[in-house]
C-alpha cells in the first residue's frame, strides 16, 4: 500500500516524534510513504478568521492528491477533519466546487475528490489488521493500562465520516491490545484536550489540559496514549505547566501509539523520537525491555 | 340454602400463610347445613372449579361459601362456576379472608380467628340466600346520535353501515360542526372540507340515517336498550321539500348583510333567511325568526322579498314547531366543544381592537369561502397584515381561567404559520409567544419541526400587555430563551383561545343525567378503561364533549362509541343483574326519599287507586338499578330491600359475628 | 415588524440571521431554526464551565436577529471547537459552525482579532504553515532541529507568491 503523507502544521515543524515513529513503522507493516512536494496547512488553524480560506486550503491540498493520483495519510486529525469536511462540501455543493475549483485553477490544480483520506488509527485497525501487527510484535511490553485519548477531531462530527465511533471509539484500545497494551474506558475519554483555546486563552487551555491530566492519574492509568500532534502538544510538551495550572501534581508519561507500535515491534526508541517527549515516559519502564 | 358448601382457598402461601385453612375446613364442616367443606391452592383455577362443580354434581349442593380473595376479584368467576355446574350463581357467597385477613394481620392465630367468624357468617348468610334470575328487556335496535360535528358523523356512518337505523340530530342549520369551519388541517394540511363533505353526503344520503337537522333533544326517559326521546324540531320556514337551495331568497332578503354571521364568526354579514355555508347538507335555506321583518313586526317592506324570490315556493311562515318521539336502544353524544371568549382576559385586547382575533376566525378568513374570500387582511382597515403575531395558552393551563391544555391549541398555531406564508408571502413576520409547544400526535413534532424552520421567531414566554393605540399594537414578552424583555410591534394579534365545554352543556348534562368531570366536559366511566362509556348504561360519548382533541383522536373515540353502542344494538334482548332494589308498596309511605337519592334516577312515584284512595308509593326499574343501595339505607319505613343483601341475610351475619357461639342456631 | 431588545434597545437583524443561515446551508452544516433550546449543546459544552460559553444562547441570540451584540462580545471567542455540541445536538444544529459564522463575521467587520490568530495567518501567507521548523527540546534538557532527527527535508511552497495572492483574496471572501 503506497500513501502520501500529508505532514500538516504542527507535525513537522514541532511534533517531529509523531512524524519519526510513523515513519519507522509504517513501512513494517506493508505500507509506503511517498512525499509530495507543495502542501500547506489545512486552513483549520484560521477557521475563526475566515472559513472560506479554510475551505480553499484544504481543497488545495486534496486537489494535489488528486493530480498525483494518490491517498493521503493525514496523522494530523484536526487536518483530517478540515480536509473532509472540505470533501463534504465541495462533494455537496456543486456551486461551491465551481467557485474553489476557479480558485485553484491559478495554481494549475482541480479538485476532483477521488483519493481517500486515512488518519493512523484507521489506517493500522482497518487497513493493515490487527493480525498483521500481532505478527510484528518483537517486544513483550511491561504490563500497563494506558488511557486511550483520540482527540475531539477524529471523534466528531460523525457527520462528516469520521475514521473511529465519535460515542464509543475502540479501534485505539484493539490495537493497545494487540500490542499486548490493556487500555481501560474512562469517563473522560471523550473530553477536550484544550488546545484549540491555546491561541487566545492559553490559561484556560491548559486547565483544560491539566483537568484531564489528573482525572487520568486519579484512575490509576500508567500513562496516556494518543494520535494527535496537538493534543500530544498540551499533555506532553505543557503537561507541566497544565498540572500546575489546576494544582495538580499530575506525572503522566504521555506517547504516541506510533512510538508505542515502535516499542512493540523492536525499534530503536532514539528512531522513535522517544527523547522527545517531555512527560515522564521513563516511569513506563519501556525502553529497559526494550533494549 | 339447605344444602351448603364450603371451600376455601390457599391462594398460594397468600392466604395459608397467615391463616390455617385447614381448621376452617374443619370447623365448617360440623356447622347446620353444610354437607362440604373443602380447600385448595387456587380455587379460582380450572381444578378449583372442577372441585365445585364436582360438589355440586355429587353432594347435590345448593349454595356455596367461597373464602378467598375480596369478591372485586373473583365474585363473577365463582358466580359463573357456579352456573355452569348447574346452581342457582346467586346462591354463592364470598369470605374474604385475603385481604380481611391474611394481608391485614400479623398474628396467625388471630387471623385464622377472624378468617373462622367471617366464613361461618357467610355460611350464616348463605342459608338465607334465595335463588334470583335475571330480568330481561328486549333491545330497540335504533340508536341516537346527538351532534352532527365529524364525531357524530361518525358515529352515525359507523352504526348506520352495521345496518342499524340511526337518528342523527344536530342543533344547527347543517351538519359538520367546527371541522366545518376550518380551512385546511394539521397535520396533513388536507382541506377540512374536501374530507368532510363526502362523509356529510354519505349522511344524507345513507338509507339508514334520518338526519334531524335545526332540532334538539327535549327529554329521555327509559334506560338501556329501551330510551324514549323527545325532538324538538324548530321550524326552518322552509319547506325543505320543495327548497332547491338556490340562494335566491337569501339574496333577495330585505335584512341583507345586516347580520352577523355565525358560522364566519361575525367576521362578516348575513341575510334573516341564509343557508349556513356553501356545502351544507342539508343544502336548505332557513329563516332565522328574531331577525326576520316579517316574523318581529308581522310586515316586511310591501310583502317579504324571500317569498317573491323563491321560485319553487318554499317559504313557508306558517311552519310550526314539531316534537318527534324517537325509541332507541342506545345513545351516542358527540355534541362538541365551544372556544373561550377571550375578552375575558382583557389584558390580550380581544375586545379593544378588530385586529386582535382568534384562531377560528382567522380559519375563516383563510378559507376560500369565508368572509374575505380566502385573503387574509385586517379586520379594521382591509390591508394586508406585514406581521402576525400569534399568542398561545389564552385561558388554557391557567388557574384563573382553564387549569387543562386545551391540546389543539399548539398545532392549530403551527398550521396557521403555514396557511399564513402561503397566503401572505414569504416575507411576512411571523411570531408565536408560547409556555410549551406540545406536538404529541403522530406526524405532529415533525410537523413542528418543518414551522420552526420557516424562520418563525418563537419567543417562550406569555405577555402580559396588548397596548393598542389606533392601528398600533405593541406587546411586551419576556422571552424566558434569552432572558430578555422584547417589544414587538406587529399588525394582528391572533389568540389560541382555550377549548371549553359548549355553553349549555351544563343544562344538558342534567336532561341526559349525564354526569360531568370539574372541568365541565362530559365524564366517561373511565378514564382509560371505559373512555367512551358513561355511567348511565347505553349512552356513551364521543368527541369534543368529553374532553378537547384533534380529528384524529375524535374520529377514533367515535368509532369506539359506535361500536359499544353496536354490542348492545345486535342483542336481541338484555340480562340485568338481579341484585338490586325491590319496593315492598305495602310498606311504602310514599315520601320519596328514595326519589331524591338514586343517583341513576331508577325510583318513580307511582299513584295507585286502593279502596278509592289514591296512594302513591315507590317503583324501581329493574334495569336503571344498579343495586347500589342507597335508597335501602335510606328508606324511614324499611319498604327497601336489596336482593341478595336482605335485611334477614345481614343479620344473620351479624349475629355470627357478634358471638359465635350461639347466634344464628349455629352449633 | 419591529422587534426590539428592550434592554439594549437592539432591533432584530435579519438580514444577518438570513447571511448567516443561507452560509450553514451552503457549508451543508445545518439549519440553525430548527434548535429548540434544549441546552444540551451548553450542557456538553467543553468551554462552558471555565468560560460560560452557553451555546444554545449563541443560538437563540442568533434566531432572535441580535447578532452585534455576539459579535461584539468576547465570548465567541471561547470555543474550543471540539464540535461536541454539533454532534449531540438531537435537532443537528450545529453551534460551534454558528461561532465560526460569528467570528469570520467579527474579523469581516475589521474588529481587532484577539490571540496569535493574525500571527498564524502571516504564517501561512509566507510559507504555507502556521509556523517554521521550531528547535525543540528533549527530555535529557537538549534542544534538537527537525534537520538532527534524521527527517526528510519538509518539502516548502513551489511558487510562494503566487500562492499568496491566490489566498489572500480567500481570506477577505465571504461563504
Ligand atoms: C381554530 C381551530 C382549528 C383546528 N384545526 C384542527 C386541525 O387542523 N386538525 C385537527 O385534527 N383538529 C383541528 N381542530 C379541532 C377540531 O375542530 C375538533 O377536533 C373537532 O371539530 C371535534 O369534533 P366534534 O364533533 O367533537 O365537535 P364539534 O365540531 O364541535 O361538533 C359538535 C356538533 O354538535 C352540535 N351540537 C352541540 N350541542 C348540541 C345539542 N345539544 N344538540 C344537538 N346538536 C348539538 C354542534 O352544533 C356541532 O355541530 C381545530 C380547532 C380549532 C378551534
Ligand atoms: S443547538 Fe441543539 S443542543 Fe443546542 S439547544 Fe439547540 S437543539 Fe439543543
Ligand atoms: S465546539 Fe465550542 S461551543 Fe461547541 S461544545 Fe465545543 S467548545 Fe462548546
Amino acid at each position: 500500500m503506497k500513501l502520501a503523507l500529508y505532514p500538516g502544521c504542527l507535525m513537522p515543524t514541532e511534533q517531529y516524534a509523531y512524524e519519526m515513529s510513523i515513519r519507522e513503522t509504517l513501512p513494517l507493516m506493508g505500507v509506503e510513504i511517498v512525499d509530495l512536494p507543495g502542501f500547506s496547512c489545512c486552513g483549520e488553524p484560521l477557521k475563526s478568521i475566515n472559513q472560506m480560506l479554510t475551505l480553499h486550503m484544504s481543497a488545495r491540498n486534496l486537489s494535489i492528491a488528486d493530480r498525483e493520483g494518490i491517498d493521503l495519510l493525514v496523522p494530523c486529525p484536526m487536518c483530517h477533519l478540515a480536509l473532509s469536511e472540505a470533501k463534504n462540501i465541495l462533494d455537496g455543493n456543486g456551486e461551491m466546487k465551481k467557485r474553489i475549483n476557479a480558485k485553484l485553477r491559478e495554481e494549475g490544480l482541480e479538485y476532483i475528490g477521488k483519493q481517500r483520506l486515512f488518519h493512523i488509527i484507521d489506517l493500522v485497525h482497518d487497513e493493515i489488521g490487527l493480525d498483521t501487527i500481532r505478527e510484528r510484535v518483537k517486544k513483550t511490553l511491561p504490563d500497563l493500562n494506558m488511557a486511550a485519548h483520540y482527540g475531539c477531531h477524529i471523534l466528531r462530527p460523525s457527520e462528516m465520516g469520521r475514521p473511529v465511533d465519535s460515542e464509543n471509539p475502540r479501534k485505539m484500545e484493539a490495537i493497545l491490545l494487540s500490542l499486548g497494551v490493556r487500555s481501560e474506558d474512562y469517563a473522560e475519554k471523550l473530553d477536550c484536550c484544550g488546545g484549540p483555546l491555546l491561541p487566545n486563552h492559553p490559561e484556560t487551555s491548559l486547565a483544560k489540559t491539566g483537568q484531564k491530566l489528573q482525572a487520568v492519574s486519579e484512575q490509576g492509568f500508567d500513562g496516556m496514549v494518543l494520535a494527535c500532534p496537538w493534543c500530544q502538544k498540551m499533555f506532553d510538551s505543557k503537561q507541566t505547566k497544565a498540572a500546575e495550572s489546576v494544582g495538580s501534581r499530575a506525572h503522566v508519561p504521555v506517547l504516541y501509539l506510533t512510538q508505542l507500535m515502535g516499542l512493540a515491534f523492536g525499534i530503536d526508541d532514539a528512531k522513535l523520537g522517544l527523547n522527545l517527549n517531555l512527560s515522564p515516559v521513563d516511569d513506563l519502564g519501556l525502553k529497559g525491555e526494550v533494549e | 340454602m339447605e344444602r351448603i358448601g364450603v371451600f376455601v382457598c390457599h391462594c398460594g402461601i397468600n392466604i395459608s400463610s397467615m391463616v390455617d385453612v385447614e381448621s376452617i375446613v374443619e370447623r365448617v364442616r360440623e356447622l347446620d347445613g353444610v354437607v362440604e367443606a373443602k380447600s385448595y391452592k387456587y380455587m379460582c383455577s380450572d381444578r378449583g372449579a372442577q372441585i365445585i362443580k364436582k360438589s355440586i354434581e355429587e353432594k347435590g349442593i345448593d349454595g356455596a361459601v367461597i373464602a378467598c380473595c375480596s369478591p372485586r376479584m373473583h365474585e363473577p368467576t365463582f358466580r359463573g362456576v357456579a352456573e355452569d355446574g348447574g346452581m342457582n350463581p346467586f346462591t354463592v357467597e364470598i369470605a374474604n379472608i385475603r385481604e380481611q385477613c391474611s394481608w391485614a394481620h400479623d398474628s396467625r392465630e388471630r387471623s385464622t380467628e377472624k378468617a373462622m367468624k367471617l366464613v361461618m357468617s357467610s355460611v350464616a348468610k348463605a342459608r338465607l340466600l334465595e335463588p334470583l334470575e335475571r330480568g330481561r328487556t328486549p333491545v330497540i335496535p335504533n340508536a341516537l346520535v346527538i351532534g352532527g360535528g365529524i364525531a357524530g358523523i361518525q358515529a352515525s356512518l359507523d352504526l348506520a353501515n352495521e345496518g342499524f337505523r340511526v337518528y342523527l340530530v344536530e342543533k344547527d342549520p347543517s351538519i359538520g360542526g367546527r371541522m366545518a369551519q376550518l380551512d385546511k388541517t394539521f397535520p396533513t394540511l388536507d382541506c377540512s372540507s374536501c374530507i368532510l363533505t363526502p362523509k356529510m353526503m354519505e349522511v344524507y344520503h345513507h338509507p339508514n340515517i334520518d338526519l334531524m337537522t335545526y332540532s334538539e333533544v327535549l327529554s329521555i326517559e327509559g334506560s338501556i336498550g329501551d330510551y324514549r326521546v323527545k325532538v324538538r324540531r324548530k321550524p326552518r320556514y322552509v319547506d325543505v321539500d320543495r327548497c332547491t337551495g338556490c340562494g335566491d331568497c337569501v339574496t333577495a332578503c330585505r335584512m341583507r348583510d345586516r347580520i352577523p354571521d355565525e358560522f364566519n364568526m361575525g367576521l362578516s354579514n348575513r341575510s334573516a333567511i341564509y343557508i349556513q355555508f356553501p356545502q351544507a347538507i342539508p343544502l336548505k335555506a332557513v329563516m332565522d325568526s328574531e331577525t326576520c321583518l316579517f316574523h318581529r313586526f308581522g310586515k316586511c317592506g310591501d310583502g317579504p322579498l324571500c317569498v317573491e324570490a323563491c321560485e319553487a315556493e318554499a317559504i313557508d311562515f306558517e311552519q310550526k314547531e314539531e316534537v318527534a318521539e324517537l325509541n332507541v336502544g342506545a345513545i351516542v353524544v358527540a355534541t362538541g366543544y365551544d372556544l373561550l371568549d377571550p375578552a375575558s382576559l382583557h389584558e390580550y385586547g380581544y375586545s379593544r381592537s378588530k385586529n386582535v382575533i382568534t384562531t377560528l376566525e382567522l380559519e375563516r378568513l383563510i378559507s376560500s369561502s369565508g368572509p374575505t374570500k380566502g385573503e387574509v387582511r385586517l379586520p379594521s382597515s382591509g390591508e394586508r397584515p406585514r406581521s402576525v403575531t400569534m399568542i398561545m395558552c389564552v385561558g388554557s393551563r391557567d388557574e384563573t381561567q382553564c387549569s387543562w391544555c386545551c391540546r389543539i391549541g399548539c398545532m392549530t398555531a403551527l398550521k396557521q404559520v403555514i396557511l399564513l406564508r402561503e397566503n401572505l408571502g414569504e416575507e411576512v413576520e411571523i411570531n408565536i409567544l408560547y409556555t410549551d409547544i406540545r406536538s404529541f400526535g403522530k406526524g405532529y413534532e415533525e410537523f413542528y419541526r418543518n414551522v420552526r424552520a420557516e424562520n418563525t421567531n418563537f419567543f417562550r414566554g406569555r405577555p402580559s400587555e396588548v397596548r393598542i393605540r389606533n392601528e398600533d399594537i405593541r406587546i411586551d414578552i419576556f422571552d424566558t430563551i434569552t432572558n430578555k424583555l422584547f417589544e414587538i410591534r406587529t399588525d394582528m394579534v391572533v389568540l389560541v383561545p382555550a377549548v371549553v365545554p359548549r355553553a349549555d352543556s351544563g343544562e344538558f348534562a342534567r336532561m341526559m343525567n349525564l354526569s360531568r368531570s370539574g372541568d365541565g366536559f362530559l365524564l366517561e366511566a373511565h378514564l382509560k378503561l371505559k373512555p367512551m362509556d358513561t355511567f348511565v348504561n347505553g349512552i356513551f360519548i364521543a368527541g369534543c364533549c368529553q374532553g378537547p382533541k384533534d380529528i384524529t383522536d375524535t374520529v377514533a373515540q367515535a368509532s369506539g362509541a359506535a361500536s359499544r353502542a353496536a354490542g348492545i344494538l345486535s342483542k336481541k334482548e338484555l340480562e340485568n343483574d338481579p341484585l338490586i332494589a325491590v319496593v315492598d308498596a305495602d310498606l311504602c309511605s310514599g315520601c320519596r326519599i328514595c326519589i331524591s337519592l338514586c343517583p341513576y334516577s331508577a325510583i318513580e312515584p307511582v299513584v295507585e287507586t286502593m279502596a278509592g284512595e289514591e296512594v302513591v308509593h315507590a317503583e324501581i326499574n329493574e334495569v336503571l338499578c344498579q343495586g347500589c343501595g342507597a335508597c335501602v339505607a335510606a328508606c324511614p319505613s324499611g319498604a327497601i330491600n336489596q336482593m341478595g343483601f336482605k335485611d334477614n341475610q345481614i343479620l344473620a351475619m351479624i349475629g355470627v359475628l357478634n358471638d359465635c357461639s350461639d347466634a344464628g342456631g349455629l352449633k | 415588524m419591529s422587534i426590539t431588545d428592550m434592554t439594549s434597545m437592539a432591533e432584530a437583524q435579519s438580514d444577518l440571521r438570513s447571511e448567516i443561515n443561507k452560509r450553514l446551508e451552503r457549508l451543508i452544516l445545518g439549519v440553525s431554526d430548527y434548535c429548540y433550546q434544549c441546552a444540551k449543546c451548553t450542557s456538553g459544552c467543553e468551554s462552558h464551565k471555565l468560560l460560560e460559553l452557553e451555546p444554545h444562547q449563541i443560538v437563540a441570540l442568533l434566531k432572535r436577529g441580535l447578532i452585534d451584540e455576539m459579535v461584539n462580545s468576547e465570548i465567541i471567542w471561547t470555543c474550543m471547537s471540539c464540535f461536541k455540541c454539533k454532534e449531540r445536538c438531537p435537532q443537528k444544529v450545529p453551534p460551534v459552525d454558528i461561532l465560526f459564522a460569528l467570528k469570520n463575521l467579527t474579523v469581516l467587520t475589521g474588529k481587532q482579532v484577539p490571540g496569535d490568530y493574525t500571527q498564524m495567518l502571516q504564517s501561512v501567507m509566507s510559507i504555507g504553515y502556521i509556523q517554521d521548523r521550531q528547535t525543540v527540546p528533549t527530555r535529557s534538557g537538549d534542544t534538537v532541529k527537525r534537520e538532527d532527527l534524521g527527517l526528510p527535508v519538509l518539502s516548502g511552497l513551489q511558487d510562494p507568491n503566487g500562492f499568496q495572492n491566490i489566498i489572500t483574496a480567500s481570506a477577505v471572501e465571504k461563504i
